[in-house]
C-alpha cells in the first residue's frame, strides 16, 4: 500500500540515512572549526540527525493539543510551538551563554580564533581522533533524552 | 423498442472494463505526479484530473444510478457480455493490464523514477518527488484495492469516495509527510538554508484536518453575516 511505503521511506530516511549523516555533519563540524570558521549549523545539524524521531514526535505533541477537527488546531500547534522555544530552549540557550560569559571572561575562546591557534588545534585534533566518541557521546545524550526529564 | 443485444453487449463490455480503466488511469496519475513539480502537485493539473477519473471509473454503476433516479433512462448492468468475440476483447484488455502494466510495465516505470531521483541528486535537485512517484506507481493496484473499499454504493459514491480519500490524505500520508519534512528541515539547518518553512508545513501537515474546519467555520461566518 502507498501508505506503507511512505512510511517506509519515512522511517529509513530518519532512523537508518540521518544517524549515518550524523558523523559526516559532525566531520565537517570538526574540519570547519579546525579553519576557524562557523560550525554551528553543521554541529547542531548532527545532534539533531540523530534525533528525528524525537523532532517529529515533539511536531506531533504540539499539534495534539487540540482534536483532529478542531479549527483552532494549527493556532494552538504555533502556539505550543512558541511556549516551547519560549520557556524550554531559551532558557537553556541562556545557561549555554552563561557558560560562555564565562569562557570568554577566561579568554579561552580568543585562542581558538585569531592570534593563537594552538589550543583550537589540539581540540580539533582531539576531535578528529575522537569522532567515533563524541558521536556515542551524542547518541548517549539523546537515549537520556528520550526517557525524559529526570 | 429494445436495444439490439450488440448494443447492450458493448455497454456491458465498458463496464466491466471500468476497473481496469481505473488501473491504468492512475498509472497515468503516477506519471503526472512526478511531472508536475516533484513534491509538491498542480491545483487542477493532470493528477488531479487523473484520480478524479479513476474514482469516476470505480463508481461508475452508482454514479450512472444517480441520473436513472433522476428519470435519465441507463442500461441494465447486470450480467456479462454475451458475444464471445466481445468477452474475448474483454479478457483480452483485462489481462494486458494485469500481466503487461500493473506486473511489469509499472515496476520498470518506478525503477525509471529511482535512477531519475539519482540524477535529480547528482543535479543537485530534491530526490523526494521522483522517489514518492516511484512508490506510488508500485502500488497502483492496491491503491484501487483500498479505493474500491471507499466504495459506499449509493447514488454519491463518486463524492463519497473523493472524501474518503481525503480522510486518507489528511488522516494518513500528511502525518507521514510530516516525518520527511523533519529530515528535510534537518538538512536545509546543515546546508544554511531557510528551515521555518518546512518546520510550520510539518505542523500544517499534522493539522491539514484542523485548518479545513477552519475554513469551513470562516465561510460559515461569512454566510451569516451576510
Amino acid at each position: 500500500m502507498f501508505e506503507n511505503g511512505l512510511l517506509n521511506l519515512t522511517n529509513w530516511t530518519a532512523n537508518v540515512i540521518m544517524p549515518t549523516l550524523a558523523g559526516l555533519f559532525a566531520a565537517g563540524a570538526i574540519y570547519r572549526f579546525s579553519k576557524a570558521q562557523s560550525y554551528t549549523n553543521l554541529s547542531y545539524a548532527a545532534f539533531a540527525s540523530l534525533m528525528c524521531s524525537g523532532l517529529l514526535r515533539a511536531l506531533e505533541t504540539f499539534t495534539s493539543q487540540a482534536g483532529a477537527n478542531d479549527p483552532d488546531r494549527y493556532w494552538l500547534s504555533i502556539l505550543t510551538l512558541t511556549n516551547w522555544v519560549g520557556n524550554v530552549l531559551l532558557p537553556l540557550y541562556g545557561t549555554l551563554q552563561v557558560v560562555m560569559a564565562v569562557v570568554h571572561f577566561a579568554g579561552l575562546l580568543e585562542r581558538m580564533t585569531i592570534g593563537e591557534a594552538w589550543v583550537r588545534n589540539l581540540a580539533s585534533a582531539m576531535m578528529c581522533f575522537g569522532l567515533s566518541g563524541i558521536l556515542r557521546l551524542l547518541e548517549s545524550w539523546i537515549q537520556n533524552g528520550a526517557a525524559g526529564v529526570r | 423498442m429494445t436495444t439490439p443485444q450488440i448494443l447492450v453487449d458493448l455497454l456491458q463490455l465498458l463496464f466491466d472494463l471500468a476497473v481496469p480503466a481505473a488501473m491504468c488511469t492512475m498509472v497515468l496519475a503516477g506519471l503526472a505526479l512526478r511531472t508536475e513539480g516533484g513534491v509538491n502537485f498542480e491545483a487542477g493539473g493532470r493528477f488531479q484530473r487523473w484520480m478524479l477519473w479513476s474514482v469516476i471509473l470505480l463508481t461508475l454503476p452508482q454514479f450512472l444510478s444517480w441520473f436513472a433516479a433522476h428519470g435519465v433512462p441507463m442500461p441494465s448492468q447486470a450480467g456479462g457480455v454475451s458475444s464471445p468475440w466481445l468477452a474475448g476483447i474483454e479478457g483480452g484488455f483485462k489481462s494486458f493490464v494485469q500481466e503487461v502494466i500493473v506486473a511489469k510495465l509499472v515496476s520498470i516505470l518506478a525503477a525509471f523514477f529511482v535512477l531519475k531521483a539519482a540524477l535529480d541528486g547528482a543535479q543537485g535537485h530534491n530526490p523526494l518527488g521522483s522517489i514518492v512517484a516511484a512508490i506510488f506507481l508500485l502500488t497502483v493496484s492496491t491503491t484501487v484495492q483500498l479505493m474500491q473499499g471507499f466504495n459506499s454504493g449509493s447514488q454519491f459514491a463518486t463524492t463519497d469516495m473523493l472524501a474518503s480519500l481525503w480522510n486518507f490524505v489528511s488522516g494518513t500520508i500528511l502525518p507521514e509527510a510530516a516525518g520527511l519534512v523533519v529530515v528535510g528541515a534537518i538538512i536545509n539547518y546543515a546546508r544554511q538554508r531557510p528551515v521555518m518553512p518546512l518546520v510550520y508545513s510539518a505542523l500544517a501537515f499534522l493539522s491539514v484536518q484542523g485548518s479545513g474546519s477552519l475554513s469551513r467555520q470562516w465561510s460559515d461566518e461569512a454566510r451569516e453575516r451576510r
